[in-house]
């Protein structure tokens, strides 16, 4: 494999890579409408798709919080237009692996030792690459270990690397750069909360217990002792990712099953532990030979306050959309509705997130759904470019929580409509405090 | 009783707690409970002990890592990697006193006194290492330059430890990345390139084409 030689870092470096989108960028536009004189047919969908592949063609050779914010706009399907999205989640997969002796200065800077004196075999050669980190393979007293390692200097080049990612998230998302702020920290409190290593050994620890008792659910040991703030040992989990796991034409009662242990992980967080693996992406979970849903990556972990959580899911109890005062509460609650909005602005969102809410709870308001029916997605793709083209969504609305709810919610849909899955979504239920 | 490694380590105690070296070597033999004829026998001077640091410490980093098992695995690259890794990593349990020899020397263009002895066992480390990399065919054997490679690394020792002198990173950090992508950069070089093409491209259009001719030559 090719070890990745040279790593944009600095300042002046990264920001030269993201100038030189821009550029190509605008040539696509030129492209776009000098051939649009020729042939007034032509669509967006291929600017979209030149554009789509600049960007991510420039993302692909930052490492560390670059590909976060790629990963994060690629889960975001409701808001990017299809072409976008098929090249973000490409930026899930692959990034070049770090030079042999790094990793094993690495080891040497937290136990003092390298790695083949602290386990009994360590390839040196990365499996597999994580965001901000990648994988290595070890065994120790008979036991197969994954470790990862992390990229030196990811903490510090993430607020940097935000700064420059914010034109590019507002000219993509068609937003004004004031107002996002407070979604951009939002962003970057969770980002540098990832590149804790400590703090993701410990929460594992406190999820994988919270949530032992799940059915179909399992979660590898981890090794406080042989981690640190750059290093995580836990056990190797045997399992097929989901693109595999579906190339082996699994029966439906299997896809189910799967399925079901996914929607019952996540909205046991959610409505029991007021916590949530924010971080719904294929390469988090593995699918084990005895068919268990394996949970392999406890890095994003989003708290759903109680100011949050009350209104937001009052709003999918059965019954509450059709009190309208009731409604427009909750939505106050959550700014989606706000305080200097005239008469007409608050008919408007109203009767808008009304149909939103309204689309996302639908899995809710029955025993089972199926998610393998395209309608439903379609519906909210549809509603998601629906909204893009509003001056009225010009500007974002509702709390901050929003990003990684909303993140985490379709984000299990995805994997579930992936999945093709009929799963009860009656399992766990909101606990409303009046 | 006096040996090498007490003299080194009550002068270098010395120093930090000082701020200065001694004043003269009787002051320090009688401190540290020796004679001067015993400081003379093993050191010529106080520079000579900041020397033995800088040599011991480069030298101590050579054997660490050749004893690494997957040592005789690595390609010439990530064998100088891993020396600068380890080096700073050693240079760091001494990292006061480093410093200090070096900032009694503000020059930076020439390589200072007390490095001499460290640098030239830098340079043998390094020549094998290229040797080897210019057998397996993984650097390019270029006439009049390979003989200059070892020069490109020392540039890089020096740039290396000015680059950590000043580093106030977590860890060092930055330091770690300056190495990744110093030596990668330098080993690219090293390596056969566009350029060679060029070169050889040239070579041969003088050779035979009839560009001499035509541009009146």
């Amino acid at each position: 494999m090719k070890t990745q030689e040279s790593m944009p870092t600095t300042k002046v470096e990264r920001s030269a890579k993201f100038v030189k989108t821009g550029f190509q960028i605008g040539g696509n536009y030129v492209k776009h409408y000098s051939k649009k004189l020729f042939n007034p047919d032509l669509s967006r969908d291929e600017l979209n798709e030149d554009n789509a592949t600049d960007i991510y063609n420039s993302l692909s050779q930052l490492k560390g919080s670059a590909l976060k914010i790629a990963q994060m706009l690629s889960m975001d399907k409701n808001i990017l237009p299809k072409a976008y999205v098929n090249k973000f989640t490409q930026s899930q997969y692959n990034a070049p692996p770090l030079s042999g002796p790094l990793i094993i200065k690495t080891f040497t800077k937290s136990f003092g030792k390298s790695p083949e004196k602290i386990f009994d075999t360590f390839n040196l050669n990365s499996i597999q690459a994580a965001s901000i980190g990648q994988v290595h393979e070890a065994t120790l007293d008979g036991k197969k270990l994954a470790i990862k390692v992390q990229y030196p200097g990811v903490g510090d080049s993430i607020s940097s690397d935000l700064k420059l990612v914010k034109p590019f998230a507002f000219r993509l998302l068609g937003m004004s750069e004031k107002e996002l702020n407070i979604y951009i920290r939002e962003v970057e409190e969770r980002l540098l909360e990832e590149t804790d290593y400590e703090l993701e050994v410990r929460r594992s620890i406190k999820f994988s217990k919270a949530c032992a008792n799940l059915k179909n659910v399992v979660f590898p040991t981890y090794y406080p002792k042989l981690s640190s703030n750059k290093i995580i040992s836990m056990d190797w989990m045997e399992g097929l990712h989901l693109k595999e796991f579906l190339a082996t034409n699994p029966s439906q009662k299997l896809k189910n099953k799967i399925g079901q242990a996914l929607w019952d992980f996540y909205n046991f967080q959610q409505h029991e532990l007021r916590a949530v693996h924010a971080d719904p992406h294929p390469g988090n979970f593995l699918i084990t030979p005895d068919e268990k849903l394996a949970v392999i990556d406890f890095g994003c972990i989003k708290e759903l306050p109680e100011d949050f959580y009350n209104p937001f899911f009052s709003l999918i109890a059965p019954g509450l959309m059709d009190n309208k005062a009731a409604t427009i509460k909750a939505f106050r609650e959550l700014e989606m509705i706000q305080p200097n909005d005239d008469k007409k602005q608050i008919e408007f969102y109203h009767k808008a997130y009304k149909e939103m809410i309204s689309l996302f709870a639908l899995p809710y308001t029955s025993k089972t759904f199926d998610f393998s029916k395209p309608e439903f997605f379609e519906q909210l793709y549809a509603w998601g470019e629906k909204i893009a083209k509003m001056p009225e969504f010009k500007q974002p609305r509702g709390v901050k929580h929003f990003i990684y709810v909303n993140r985490t919610n379709f984000g299990l849909y995805t994997l579930l409509n992936e999945l093709n899955a009929t799963v009860r979504t009656d399992t766990f239920q909101p606990h409303l405090s009046k | 009783m006096a040996n090498a490694e007490k003299i080194k380590d009550n002068y270098i105690d010395y120093v930090l707690t000082n701020g200065e070296p001694p004043k003269s070597v009787y002051n320090f033999a009688k401190k540290t409970k020796i004679t001067e004829a015993d400081f003379y026998k093993i050191y010529g001077s106080f520079e000579a002990i900041e020397k033995a640091v800088w040599e011991d410490l480069t030298i101590a980093t050579i054997i660490t890592i050749k004893e690494q098992e997957v040592w005789p695995q690595y390609t010439s690259r990530e064998k100088m990697l891993s020396f600068f890794y380890s080096y700073m990593e050693l240079l760091k349990t001494k990292r006061s006193f480093i410093i200090y020899t070096l900032k009694k020397h503000p020059t930076k263009i020439t390589t200072p006194n007390v490095l001499s002895g460290a640098r030239s066992v830098f340079e043998s480390f390094a020549e094998d290492v290229i040797n080897e990399g210019l057998g397996s065919g993984e650097l390019a054997d270029r006439k009049l330059f390979s003989k200059r490679y070892k020069d490109a690394l020392w540039v890089q020792f020096a740039f290396i430890i000015n680059f950590w002198m000043d580093d106030d990173s977590a860890g060092f950090e930055k330091t770690d990345e300056a190495i990744e992508k110093g030596i990668n950069v330098t080993f690219d070089l090293f390596q056969r390139s566009p350029i060679d093409n060029l070169f050889e491209y040239g070579k041969f259009l003088t050779r035979n084409g009839k560009l001499k001719e035509k541009m009146g030559f």
